[in-house]
């Protein structure tokens, strides 16, 4: 691993800190962002980027916390610190500061509108996230299947907790991976 | 709006709460989570509050858990309440990250590893469509909000255009036709 050197901690909270202020619809939104820019600077490759993606989803938390693991292998953990605030506190300090102004305009015309008008946007962001991370994805076919049965299986059943449905289909792979070789 | 921020609950009770609610938030749902503990077990807000506070959340960009977190933060002890409730909430996962990180970097070079990690991806992927598609089917119904969906999926998803232009773009058009649906 480099030594943190400023550049890369410049560099980190430079991807992280817009990203933050655009995740309209959750941090989940800008994960396809997250993946060509950490790739594009060299921090991850593509199979990492996968593996932190199940990691951070397997784990507790926002599964963009994946920027934490990101942050570390770029600048060891003070790279993981600040990938991690960069990503989350811009966002909450303007949430908190516009929710002090934002309470006098509810019920209003605009109110409505800006919520009806970004949510779309915010669904569009969610999908493009799941595609970004399905092109990445190394594992082939096997996963855009799995990828694609799940997502039916969660929207048939949503009262589904999906950690059991995400460590029954790892444990699926590891058998199916078993057996094939 | 008749905002009461005096300080309703010790800062100490607030950490210890957001932090078991960081913790133990498996999946992402950290709302559903929140709800669970800070109006269900602890009565310290009402639901009626609890709502208005995501729906305020919903308009604007963040980690939902996280927002959701610096909102009700603020309402139970102002503005230590929602820099406390942030920090608590992010303190378990970092963690928790870090460690799984250090854990990778020891046994990564497992096939097996990636194995198992690329169906746990493929079910988290499947929980991102869903999402998704119920959020488009909720939050964005009739054709422009379905247009408003597919472009920002075929800009930023298919085509892999950066996101800021392409939100800086749709958000105010999606904006305007939201307000006109409204006004007819």
């Amino acid at each position: 691993m480099r030594a943190p050197a400023g550049d890369t901690l410049l560099a980190l909270a430079a991807v992280f800190v817009p990203l933050s202020l655009l995740s309209f619809g959750g941090s989940n939104a800008v994960i396809a962002d997250i993946a060509h820019q950490s790739i594009a600077q060299g921090w991850v490759g593509e199979r990492d980027f996968a593996d932190f993606f199940a990691l951070a989803r397997a784990a507790p938390g926002p599964g963009s916390m994946l920027a934490a693991l990101i942050g570390w292998q770029a600048a060891g953990l003070t790279g993981a610190l600040l990938a991690t605030l960069s990503l989350y506190l811009p966002a909450a300090v303007l949430v908190w500061a516009a929710a002090r102004l934002w309470g006098r305009w509810r019920g209003s015309r605009w109110h409505a509108a800006v919520e009806r008008g970004l949510a779309p946007i915010a669904a569009g962001l969610l999908l493009s996230g799941g595609i970004a991370v399905l092109r990445l994805s190394p594992g082939g076919p096997a996963v855009w299947v799995a990828a694609f049965a799940a997502g039916a299986i969660l929207l048939r059943w949503p009262g589904l907790h999906p950690v059991p449905l995400m460590f029954a289909c790892g444990a699926l792979f590891a058998v199916a991976g078993t057996l094939v070789h | 709006m008749d905002r009461k921020v005096e300080p309703r609950v010790p800062l100490l009770s607030v950490f210890a709460a957001f932090f078991v609610i960081g913790a133990t938030a498996f999946g992402g749902g950290s709302a559903g989570w929140i709800h669970r503990e800070i109006v269900l077990r602890r009565h310290w807000i009402g639901d009626g509050e609890f709502l208005a506070t995501l729906a305020l959340g919903q308009a604007l960009p963040g980690a939902n858990g996280i927002k959701t977190a610096a909102l009700i933060g603020d309402r139970l002890h102002g503005a230590a309440g929602a820099a406390t409730a942030v920090f608590a909430m992010l303190a378990g996962p970092f963690a928790i990250i870090v460690a799984l990180g250090a854990a990778y970097a020891r046994i990564g070079e497992l096939p097996v590893l990636h194995t198992v990690l690329d169906g746990i991806a493929a079910a988290a992927i499947g929980l991102t469509f869903a999402t998704g598609l119920r959020g488009l089917a909720h939050g964005a119904p009739g054709p422009a909000g379905l247009a408003v969906a597919a472009v920002t999926v075929l800009c930023v998803g298919i085509l892999r255009w950066p996101m800021l232009p392409v939100v800086l773009v749709l958000a105010p058009v999606s904006v305007a036709l939201a307000l006109r649906q409204r006004r007819s």
